[in-house]
This record gives structure tokens, C-alpha cells and sequence, in this order.
């Protein structure tokens, strides 16, 4: 018994060597299995962009407090090598001109650790009292005085304090990034299928449309995200 | 076991009998003492002349009247019992060891307690996963319950025992594995203050999980 405890602790951990740094999405048997999918020059690419219900069940960090998070797969054409780069795409908000980059996991987890500093505690606490007083006799005359009702209100506002938020501190910051990174789409030669999330630092609105664009060997590839 | 208990209550035993078989010992050593003391003190000679009457009185008295006073001052008995149920390391092959191996042939000691010496993997003590300020919380349940759970390669447990892990920020690879099932691998990310829910179903070995 102990012998094959100490046996699978060795197994499990050359496993845990051989699975180091894991990098990307398990890419699906095909661009068409994703719910947008377009292709040119041989180079299929299948995008999903996640709802905020799914971000928040993907990733333990809380990439919707600043990103719209795509999930993008690229199929290499057949014998081919194709370069990666995160620069390679672009969103595009409501049709502007003026479209936006990915971030890199270092500034998604920078700004995701800043907006968690940021988050205060507000606490208000309302007081309301309302009283009798049955009256009594004056000092210097000696007759008894009316009684009357009294009424008060206050309220009083508490301001941060208590433990702090998750995600703010810097260990907090370092695993946002590797989370990020390790979930994020592997930039590089890929010659086969790879797949990954991809943050764009833009903030959503209702009634947006979003439009992603893919540039490969100069051509460019556009996918309309749904809402 | 027993023979530990055993050995501990007789030693405690002896220690009293020990204590009770020389009380001249301590009255004669006691004797010197207050003499001292009362060479010492000028303010308290009036005092000193009356214990040393009384000194006299009782090398005066009979036979009978001289014996043995017993006069206990207080004793105190005590038992204790450490149990360790984590893993355990020797930095060394302990002497009757089978390398590489820690072995203790207490049979006292839980099964758990060997590990291997010179480990590439974590090491968690008892307390490794206790709740903290700055850490994040790891709910664990397994099928089967009793299946070794593993967090970077370094025994961590069985999953019955660890149903809340409590753990510092960061990455971390889990592995939950029993014996005739396929172990189950995840990668975690643990944030402060962050609770995450875990369920590791272990499948068979040659049984596929249904898509």
C-alpha cells in the first residue's frame, strides 16, 4: 500500500513536469464548430464571444470588471506554418473607425488588481426615532407642563474598512496573470490548430455591436460577434 | 501503544515513589538553609534564638517522639500523548529505515507517516491548508472519498479529510487519484478571498466518461 502510494506520487508528478505551463484552449475538430467561423488563404479561424455568465464560469479572475473575452481558434493551412500574433487582431465597437487591441495578461491582471483596490465598502446607516414625553412640573413655578412627541432621524455613511477585496493583492495579481496567460491564445509559429482567449479592454454596453477582425497574410477576415 | 502508556505511567510511578523515599534528604538540606538565612539577618536574632530552642527541644525529646515526619509539598502528575497523521520526512535514512524511505516500526504511528527522502515535490505540514488572511478557499469533493489527493506533486492528504483547502494565492496543479481509477487532473487558481468548488469524479480504469 505504501509502496504504491509513493509510486503514484512519483507518476503524478512526472505528469505534473510532462503538463508544465499548459498554454490555450483545446482547439475543436473544426472552425465550423464554433459558433463564427470564416476562412481565406487556407487559414480557418472559429471565434465564440463569451457572455459575462461565461467568463465568470471560465476564469476565477474577473475579466468582466474590464474585457470582452473572445475565444479564438486558428487552423493553420495543411504543410504550413503560420505566425501568431495577438496584434494581428482587432475589435471594432458599434462600426468605429477607431478599433481596439487585445491587452496582454500583464495589463488585464494590472487593471483587474487596480479596480479591485479601488472598491470600497459604503455602508449607510439610517436612524429614525420617534419618542413621548409625558411632561412634568416646572422648577420655578411648580405647575406641570404638557407633555409632547418628539421625532429625530439621522443617517450616517461608513467608508472602506473590513478585509480587502479579492483580488487586490499582489500574489492576487501574479495568479490573475498566469490564469490569463495560461487560458490565453499562444502567439508564435503554430502549424497546428491552436486555440485561446483573447481580452479585448473594453467596457460593455448595451445595444453594442462588435465586430472582430483577424488579419492574415494581409488579408483581412471579418467575424460580427453576437450581443 | 499500550507499552508506550505502560512505560510512561511506570516512570511517572517511580518519580514519586522516588519522591516520597527521601524526605530526610529534604529536611536535612532544607536545615542549613534557613541557618544561613538566619546568620544573615541581624533584624530577626530574636526569631532565631526561638527556632534555635526549638531545634533543641526536638533533639531532646524521645526516641519515638523523633520519628519520621513526612511533609509533602505538593507533586504534580502528568500524561501526554502526539499523534501525527501527516506525511513525514527524515532528512536522513533513519538507522533501522529501508532506504529511501522513513520507516518507523512504531506501529503507533499512522500509515501515512513515511515520505521520500530527498522529495523534487512539496512538503505540506499539518496546518498547510488552514484558513489565513490573504487566502483563498478550495472546496474538494471526490468519488471516492478516501483518494489521495496531490497539489503540485506533494501529497496533500486524503480527500475525506480535506474537504476545505485553504490555500495562498496562486496556481496550482491538483491531482486526485485512487487506486484501480483514472486519476483526475486540474488546474487551479486560487485568489484571496475566492471560494472554488471542485468535484473530482473518478472514473474507472478502461471505463470512458459519456461526452
Amino acid at each position: 500500500m505504501r509502496l504504491t502510494r509513493w509510486w503514484s506520487a512519483v507518476a503524478v508528478g512526472l505528469a505534473s513536469f510532462a503538463a508544465a505551463a499548459p498554454k490555450g484552449t483545446v482547439p475543436r475538430s473544426s472552425p465550423e464548430q464554433y459558433a463564427l467561423h470564416a476562412a481565406r488563404d487556407g487559414v480557418g479561424v472559429g471565434v465564440l464571444a463569451l457572455s459575462q455568465e461565461q467568463a465568470r464560469k471560465q476564469f476565477v479572475s474577473d475579466v468582466n470588471r474590464c474585457c470582452v473575452v473572445v475565444e479564438v481558434a486558428v487552423y493553420p493551412a495543411k504543410d504550413k506554418t503560420l505566425d501568431l500574433s495577438l496584434n494581428d487582431f482587432v475589435l471594432r465597437v458599434n462600426g468605429k473607425e477607431v478599433g481596439t487591441k487585445p491587452a496582454s495578461a500583464k495589463v488585464v491582471a494590472t487593471t483587474l488588481q487596480k479596480k479591485a483596490r479601488s472598491t470600497r465598502d459604503i455602508t449607510v446607516f439610517p436612524e429614525v426615532g420617534v419618542g413621548y414625553e409625558s411632561g412634568g412640573y416646572d422648577p420655578v413655578s411648580g405647575t406641570q407642563r404638557r407633555g409632547g412627541v418628539y421625532k429625530q432621524a439621522g443617517v450616517g455613511v461608513g467608508i472602506g474598512g473590513g478585509a480587502p477585496q479579492s483580488g487586490s493583492i499582489e500574489k492576487d495579481r501574479s495568479a490573475m496573470e498566469t490564469e490569463l496567460s495560461e487560458k490565453g491564445l499562444p502567439e508564435g509559429a503554430a502549424s497546428a490548430p491552436v486555440a485561446g482567449y483573447v481580452y479585448f479592454p473594453v467596457e460593455r454596453k448595451k445595444n453594442f455591436t462588435m465586430t472582430l477582425e483577424y488579419t492574415v497574410n494581409g488579408e483581412k477576415v471579418q467575424l460580427k460577434l453576437p450581443q | 501503544m499500550r507499552c508506550r502508556v505502560l512505560r510512561i505511567t511506570t516512570l511517572l510511578l517511580g518519580l514519586v515513589a522516588a519522591s516520597l523515599s527521601s524526605p530526610r534528604l529534604t529536611a536535612q538540606s532544607a536545615e542549613p538553609a534557613s541557618a544561613s538565612a538566619r546568620a544573615d539577618s541581624a533584624q530577626v536574632t530574636a526569631a532565631s534564638e526561638t527556632n534555635k530552642a526549638a531545634g533543641q527541644d526536638d533533639k531532646d525529646a524521645p526516641a519515638e517522639k523523633r520519628k519520621l515526619r513526612l511533609r509533602l509539598g505538593g507533586f504534580s502528575v502528568g500524561a501526554g500523548y502526539s499523534h501525527f497523521s501527516g506525511p513525514y520526512y527524515y532528512p536522513y535514512a533513519y538507522p533501522y529505515a529501508y532506504a529511501p524511505f522513513g520507516f518507523y516500526p512504531g506501529d503507533w504511528v499512522a500509515a501515512s507517516y513515511w515520505y521520500p527522502v530527498g522529495s523534487l515535490y512539496p512538503y505540506y505540514g499539518p496546518g498547510a491548508f488552514a484558513a489565513g488572511d490573504g487566502r483563498g478557499e478550495v472546496r474538494l469533493t471526490a468519488d471516492p472519498k478516501a483518494a489521495d489527493v496531490y497539489i503540485n506533486g506533494g501529497y496533500a492528504g486524503t480527500a475525506d479529510k480535506l474537504k476545505t483547502l485553504w490555500l495562498d494565492p496562486g496556481a496550482y496543479d491538483l491531482t486526485v487519484s485512487a487506486i484501480g481509477r483514472e486519476p483526475f487532473h486540474q488546474r487551479l487558481y486560487v485568489l484571496s478571498g475566492k471560494s472554488l468548488k471542485i468535484t473530482a469524479r473518478l472514473n474507472s480504469e478502461g471505463v470512458k466518461e459519456k461526452p
